[in-house]
C-alpha cells in the first residue's frame, strides 16, 4: 500500500493557512483516501484497482486546495506572514528593506501577544517605566517650557540687558545720564532702551485700580521687533518731557478695560490723574519687562538727567555679527572711561552685558538642571528595575527558546525579537509615561508659580513629545538588551536538560546582583541630595528673621504727583490712613514702611558725624527704611535701647534716626552709637542723631544675613508709595475689607495694590527652594520604591529557584530561623553594597559642588542626612527582603523534595 | 441525477442529521449518505471535507482525533450544542419549504399529484 499521507502532502498545498491546521488537513484526507483504498480491496479488488479508485476521488487538487482555503478562511495565517513570505519569495531569499520591516512588525505583535499572555508582568513593567518616564518627561516640559524655549520677540538671542557694576553692590541698576551716554558711544547695539517699572491709579467707573505698567524708550518696541496690534508705537520726539502725554496698552487691558473696541484709539487715559492719549494696543502675550499693562516714554532730560541716581533697567540689541564678548567689551570700556570722567558720581563703575534669556531664567536653571538629572537617575533606576524583571522572565522562558533555536531559529532574530517586546514595553510605558507628565504639570505647575520665571510656557509640546519618545525608546535598548543578550547565550543542551539549572540562573543571578547594587547605590545618591535640600529647606523655615511675619497684612499705596504734590500732604493723608487702620477692630498695630521686608530693596549710602570723609565709591552704604512710628510694633521688631520714634518726630523737630545691631556692629563696633550723628544719602541736609537700636531683620530673605539698617521717621523723609502694614491678633487676611474700606474712606480714588500677608512674602521667598526640595524628595521616593520592588523581586525570585535547596536544608534541620536569616543576609548583602557605593558617590558629587547655593546651613557633607539615608534604605531594604524571606519559611520540606 | 446546486444546498443539512444521532468520520458519512439515499445522492470527498471545515468552523460540529480498538486514528466529528439548534431550524425551514413547494405544485405530502 502506498503511503498515503505522502501522496496528499505532495499534491495538496495551502500555505495561507497557519501550518497545524494544514498538518490536519493533509493527515485526515490521507485516511479518507487510505479507507477507500482498504474498501476498495476488501471488497476483493486488485492492489492497482483499489490504488486508483482511491486516487480516482481527487482529481483536481488545485480546486480541492482552493475550496479548502475558502472553507477553512478562519484559520489563515497572519497577513504579515504571508507577505513576508512573499516578499522573502519575490527577493529570491535576499532580505530586503521591506522584509526587515515587515519582520520588525512581526516581532511587535508577537512581542503583544507574548505581553498579554502574563499581564500581571506586563503591567508592573509598564507602570515602572511609566513612572520614570512620566516623571522625567514633567520634569523636562518645565525644563523646555522655562529654559529652552526662545523669548516671546523674533531673534532673541541678540537681546541683552546691560548693566552697571558698581564697587559696593556689583551689577546694579543704570543711571540715566550714563545710559544717555551709552547710547551715543556704543558701537556694538542696533538699538539700546532704558525702561523703568512705572505704576499708575487709573479710575474706570468710580472703581480705582492700580495698573502695573513701563516707562520706556521710544525705541524699545523697535528693538524687540514687536508691532502693535493696532495703532502705532512711540515716535522719537515723543520720548521728551512735556511732549510724553501718550500711552500704549496692553492687549489684555485693551479687552478688559475697552471691551476690544479699535475706537479706543486717540482716547484720553488717566493714569495718576495726568491724561494721555492712547496710540496703541501692544498684540496679545507681549510682555516687558514683565507683566506690565501700559507703557509710556521715559523722556529722560539730557539737559538735568541724574548720573548718581540708579533706577533705570537697559536692554538692548546686539549688531549681527556682533558677538557678547565683544559687546561685553566696548560697553566696559565705555562705562569705565566715564566713570574717570564723572568721579564724583561714577568712581570706580564700570558694566556688564548679559543676554536676556540668562537674566530671565538664570537664576532657576542650577536647580531645574539639577532635578532633571536626579529624574534621570530615576529613569536609570526603572531601567535597571525592568532588565531585572525581564530576565527574570527570560529564564522562565528558557525552554522556549532553547526549544526555537534548536529548530533552527537564527540568533539574530531571537534577540530582535526579545528587543521588539523590550521596545514595545518601553514605548507602551513611555506613552503611559506622558500621560501620567499629563496629569503632573498643573502640580508642578502650581507648586513652581512664583518662583519658577515663565510658569506659564510650561507644557507638552512636540519638543517634550520627542524627548519622551527617545528617552523611551533608549530606555527600552537599554533594559532590553541584556537580557536578550544572556538569553540568547542560553545553550541548547543545558536549557533542555530537564529540571536543570539553567545558564540564566547562574549567569543571570551576577547580573541581576550587579543590577540591583546599581540601582541601590543611585537611590542612595538621590536619597542623600534630598535630605541635603530637607534640612536646608527646614534650617531656612526656622531662621528667625527677627521680626513675626505671621500676622500682618500688607498692601501698597502710591500717591500720584497730580493729586498730592506737597510733602505735607502726603503726609496728612499717610497719618489719616494710619490712624483709619488703626481704628479697625482686631487690629494690635498699623504701620508702614517705603519697601516691602524681603522682596524689595532700598539702600543708602551714608556717613557718620566726625569721621573723616572716604574716597567717592568708597562710602559705606545700608539699607534705608523710612517708617511710621508703630511699624516695629506691627512687625514684633524689638527695641534693643534707646527709643523708636514717636508722633512727635516730624519734619521741623530734630532728625532722628534707629539703627539695627548689625548696624551697630558692623559701624560702631565697641563704640556707643546712640546720640551719634548720621549722613543719609549724598545728604545736604545734615545729621540724622541715633536714638535708638532695634534687632536686626533679614530683609534681603531667610538665606541672607541681615545687612545693617538705618530707619528714619517718614515725616522726615516722606515717600510717595508705601506698604501698610497691619498687625492684627487673629488671621490677616480677614482684614482685608476693611483695610481696603479704611483706605477709601481717606481718599475714594486710591487704590490698594499688592494686598498681601508678610507669612505669604515670606513663604515665596522660599518657594524656590521648596520647589526643588520637594521634587527632588518625590524623585528620592521613587527611586527608593522602586530600588525597594527591585529588591524584592531578586530576592524573592532567588527564593522561588531555591524551594528544593530550602527543602533538604530544612529536613536535614535548619531551623525557620536560620532560612529567614540567609534568605534576608543575600538580600542585605546586595542592600548594603549598593549603599556603601551610593554613599562614596555621594561624598564624591557633594566634593563637586560645594558651591552650591541650593543648600543653606547644611555642608554637602553631613553627616546627619547621610546617616539617616543609609538607616531609611536599610530598613526599606530589611521589609523587601523580609517579604520573601517569610514566603521561604513556611516551605514544606517534603513537598520541597517531590520536586526532584 | 440532482444538480450540483441542488446537493450543495442540501449537504449541510444532510451531514447535520448524521452526527445528530453519534459522532462520525468523514469517510464514514460518505458512505451513510450514499448508502441511506439508496444510491442516489452522492458526495465526493472534494464537496463533503471542505463543507465539514466549513461546519466545523462555524461551531456546529467538532472534530476529534479517536483511535479505536483495532482501527486508525480518524477525526470523528460530533454535533455542538449550536450544531443542534441549527438543525432543528433547518429542519423546520426545510419541511415549511417543501409544504410551500407542494402546495404550489399541487403535490401532497408524499409528494403525489392531487390532480
Amino acid at each position: 500500500m502506498r503511503d498515503w499521507h505522502a501522496f496528499v502532502r505532495e499534491r495538496l498545498s495551502l500555505p495561507d493557512l497557519i501550518a497545524e491546521r494544514e498538518a490536519r488537513i493533509v493527515r485526515e484526507i490521507a485516511v479518507q483516501l487510505e479507507d477507500f483504498y482498504r474498501e476498495a480491496r476488501a471488497a476483493g479488488r486488485s492492489d492497482a484497482d483499489a490504488d486508483a479508485h482511491a486516487r480516482q476521488q481527487i482529481v483536481d487538487w488545485d480546486r480541492l486546495a482552493k475550496d479548502l482555503r475558502l472553507a477553512d478562511a478562519v484559520h489563515l495565517r497572519p497577513a504579515l506572514d504571508r507577505a513576508i513570505d512573499l516578499h522573502t519569495a519575490a527577493r529570491g531569499g535576499q532580505p530586503g528593506v521591506r522584509t526587515m520591516a515587515l519582520h520588525m512588525m512581526r516581532d511587535a505583535r508577537y512581542a503583544v501577544r507574548q505581553l498579554t499572555r502574563t499581564p500581571a508582568f506586563t503591567l508592573v513593567v509598564l507602570l515602572t517605566i511609566a513612572l520614570g518616564i512620566g516623571a522625567t518627561t514633567a520634569i523636562f516640559s518645565v525644563v523646555n517650557g522655562v529654559l529652552l524655549r526662545p523669548l516671546p520677540y523674533p531673534e532673541p538671542d541678540s537681546l541683552v540687558l546691560v548693566n552697571e557694576v558698581v564697587p559696593q553692590y556689583g551689577s546694579f541698576s543704570v543711571a540715566p545720564a550714563n545710559f544717555l551716554d551709552w547710547r551715543q558711544q556704543n558701537t556694538v547695539f542696533e538699538r539700546i532702551a532704558a525702561f523703568n517699572s512705572d505704576r499708575a491709579a487709573y479710575i474706570h467707573k468710580d472703581q480705582p485700580e492700580m495698573l502695573v505698567g513701563a516707562t520706556v524708550s521710544w525705541d524699545l518696541f523697535d528693538l524687540l521687533r514687536i508691532a502693535p496690534a493696532i495703532g502705532r508705537t512711540f515716535r522719537a520726539e515723543e520720548d521728551a518731557p512735556g511732549k510724553n502725554a501718550v500711552v500704549i496698552i496692553s492687549h489684555g487691558l485693551w479687552e478688559r478695560r475697552f471691551g476690544g473696541d479699535p475706537a479706543v484709539l486717540g482716547q484720553t487715559v488717566n493714569l495718576n490723574a495726568a491724561p494721555a492719549t492712547n496710540i496703541g494696543v501692544m498684540p496679545r502675550g507681549f510682555q516687558f519687562p514683565s507683566d506690565g499693562e501700559y507703557w509710556r516714554p521715559i523722556a529722560l532730560n539730557p539737559a538735568n538727567a541724574t548720573r548718581g541716581g540708579h533706577f533705570l533697567g537697559v536692554v538692548a540689541r546686539r549688531k549681527a555679527g556682533g558677538t557678547l564678548d565683544q559687546a561685553q567689551a566696548e560697553m566696559k570700556t565705555i562705562a569705565e572711561r566715564l566713570a574717570v570722567q564723572y568721579p564724583a558720581n561714577s568712581a570706580n563703575e564700570s558694566a556688564e552685558v548679559v543676554s536676556l534669556q540668562d537674566r530671565v531664567v538664570g537664576g532657576v536653571r542650577p536647580a531645574l538642571l539639577t532635578l532633571l538629572a536626579a529624574v534621570g537617575v530615576v529613569v536609570l533606576i526603572a531601567c535597571a528595575n525592568v532588565a531585572n524583571l525581564l530576565l527574570v522572565r527570560a529564564s522562565v522562558r528558557e525552554r522556549e527558546i532553547a526549544i526555537r533555536m534548536s529548530l533552527g531559529a537564527d540568533r539574530r532574530r531571537l534577540i530582535a525579537q526579545m528587543l521588539a517586546e523590550s521596545l514595545v514595553l518601553a514605548l507602551a510605558g513611555g506613552a503611559l509615561g506622558i500621560f501620567f507628565a499629563y496629569l503632573a504639570i498643573p502640580a508642578v505647575k502650581s507648586l513652581g508659580g512664583g518662583s519658577i520665571p515663565r510658569v506659564g510656557n510650561i507644557g507638552i509640546d512636540l519638543r517634550v513629545l520627542a524627548f519622551a519618545a527617545v528617552v523611551s525608546i533608549g530606555t527600552g535598548v537599554l533594559f532590553g538588551l541584556v537580557p536578550a543578550w544572556q538569553a540568547s547565550r542560553t545553550g541548547v543542551g543545558a536549557a533542555l536538560k530537564e529540571g536543570g539549572r539553567s545558564a540564566t540562573a547562574s549567569g543571570g543571578r551576577w547580573v541581576r546582583s550587579t543590577l540591583l547594587v546599581a540601582e541601590v547605590a543611585m537611590s542612595i545618591v538621590l536619597l542623600v541630595g534630598a535630605g541635603l535640600l530637607l534640612r536646608s529647606f527646614v534650617k531656612l523655615t526656622n531662621v528667625d528673621p527677627g521680626f513675626r511675619p505671621e500676622r500682618v497684612l500688607a498692601f501698597r499705596v502710591a500717591l500720584p504727583n497730580a493729586s498730592y504734590p506737597e510733602e505735607h500732604q502726603r503726609v496728612a493723608f499717610f497719618d489719616r490712613l494710619l490712624e483709619g487702620l488703626q481704628r479697625i477692630p482686631g487690629v494690635a498695630a498699623a504701620g508702614m514702611i517705603q519697601s516691602l521686608p524681603i522682596r524689595n530693596d532700598y539702600v543708602l549710602s551714608f556717613a557718620i558725624q566726625g569721621r573723616p570723609a572716604p574716597q567717592p565709591g568708597s562710602e559705606p552704604s545700608a539699607n534705608h527704611r523710612v517708617i511710621s512710628p508703630d511699624y516695629f510694633k506691627a512687625l514684633g521688631i524689638r527695641l534693643v535701647r534707646g527709643r523708636t520714634f514717636t508722633n512727635r518726630d516730624v519734619e521741623k523737630s530734630p532728625m532722628v534716626a534707629v539703627i539695627d545691631e548689625a548696624f551697630a556692629a558692623r559701624h560702631f563696633p565697641g563704640e556707643d552709637p546712640i546720640g551719634r550723628g548720621l549722613d543719609i544719602g549724598n545728604g545736604s541736609d545734615g545729621f540724622y542723631e541715633i536714638v535708638g537700636i532695634v534687632g536686626s531683620v533679614n530683609y534681603g530673605g531667610l538665606d541672607r544675613a541681615p545687612n545693617p539698617t538705618m530707619y528714619v521717621p517718614y515725616k522726615q523723609d516722606v515717600f510717595s508709595t508705601m506698604w501698610m502694614m497691619v498687625g492684627t491678633g487673629g488671621d490677616p487676611a480677614q482684614l482685608t475689607n476693611p483695610a481696603r474700606q479704611a483706605l477709601l474712606e481717606v481718599d475714594r480714588r486710591l487704590p490698594a495694590s499688592g494686598m498681601t500677608t508678610l507669612a505669604t512674602v515670606v513663604d515665596d521667598s522660599i518657594a524656590q527652594r521648596r520647589f526643588s526640595m520637594l521634587l527632588l524628595s518625590g524623585f528620592a521616593l521613587l527611586a527608593l520604591f522602586l530600588a525597594a520592588v527591585g529588591l524584592y523581586g531578586v530576592v524573592g525570585y532567588s527564593v522561588s529557584q531555591r524551594t528544593q535547596e530550602i527543602g533538604v536544608r530544612m529536613a536535614i534541620g535548619a531551623q525557620r530561623r536560620d532560612v529567614l536569616r540567609m534568605v534576608i543576609g543575600g538580600g542585605m548583602k546586595l542592600s548594603v553594597l549598593g549603599l556603601a557605593i551610593g554613599l562614596m558617590v555621594a561624598v564624591l558629587l557633594a566634593k563637586l559642588i560645594t558651591t552650591t547655593t541650593m543648600l543653606f546651613g547644611v555642608e554637602p557633607i553631613d553627616p546627619m542626612s547621610y546617616a539617616a539615608t543609609a538607616g531609611l534604605l536599610a530598613m526599606v531594604s530589611l521589609l523587601a527582603c523580609y517579604l520573601p524571606a517569610r514566603r521561604a519559611m513556611q516551605v514544606d520540606p517534603v513537598i520541597a523534595m517531590r520536586q526532584e | 441525477m440532482f444538480s450540483p446546486e441542488l446537493k450543495k444546498g442540501s449537504s449541510e443539512m444532510l451531514l447535520l442529521s448524521l452526527l445528530e444521532s453519534r459522532p462520525r468520520h468523514g469517510y464514514e458519512l460518505g458512505k451513510l449518505i450514499e448508502a441511506r439515499s439508496g444510491g442516489r445522492l452522492t458526495f465526493a470527498l472534494p464537496t463533503l471535507y471542505p463543507t465539514l471545515l466549513r461546519l466545523e468552523n462555524r461551531g456546529w460540529i467538532k472534530g476529534r482525533w479517536v483511535e479505536k480498538a483495532g482501527e486508525r486514528e480518524r477525526c470523528f466529528y460530533r454535533l455542538t450544542r449550536d450544531g443542534r439548534r441549527v438543525l432543528a431550524e433547518q429542519r423546520k425551514t426545510w419541511r415549511e419549504y417543501v409544504d410551500a413547494v407542494n402546495d404550489v405544485m399541487g403535490l401532497d405530502a408524499k409528494g403525489i399529484s392531487r390532480a
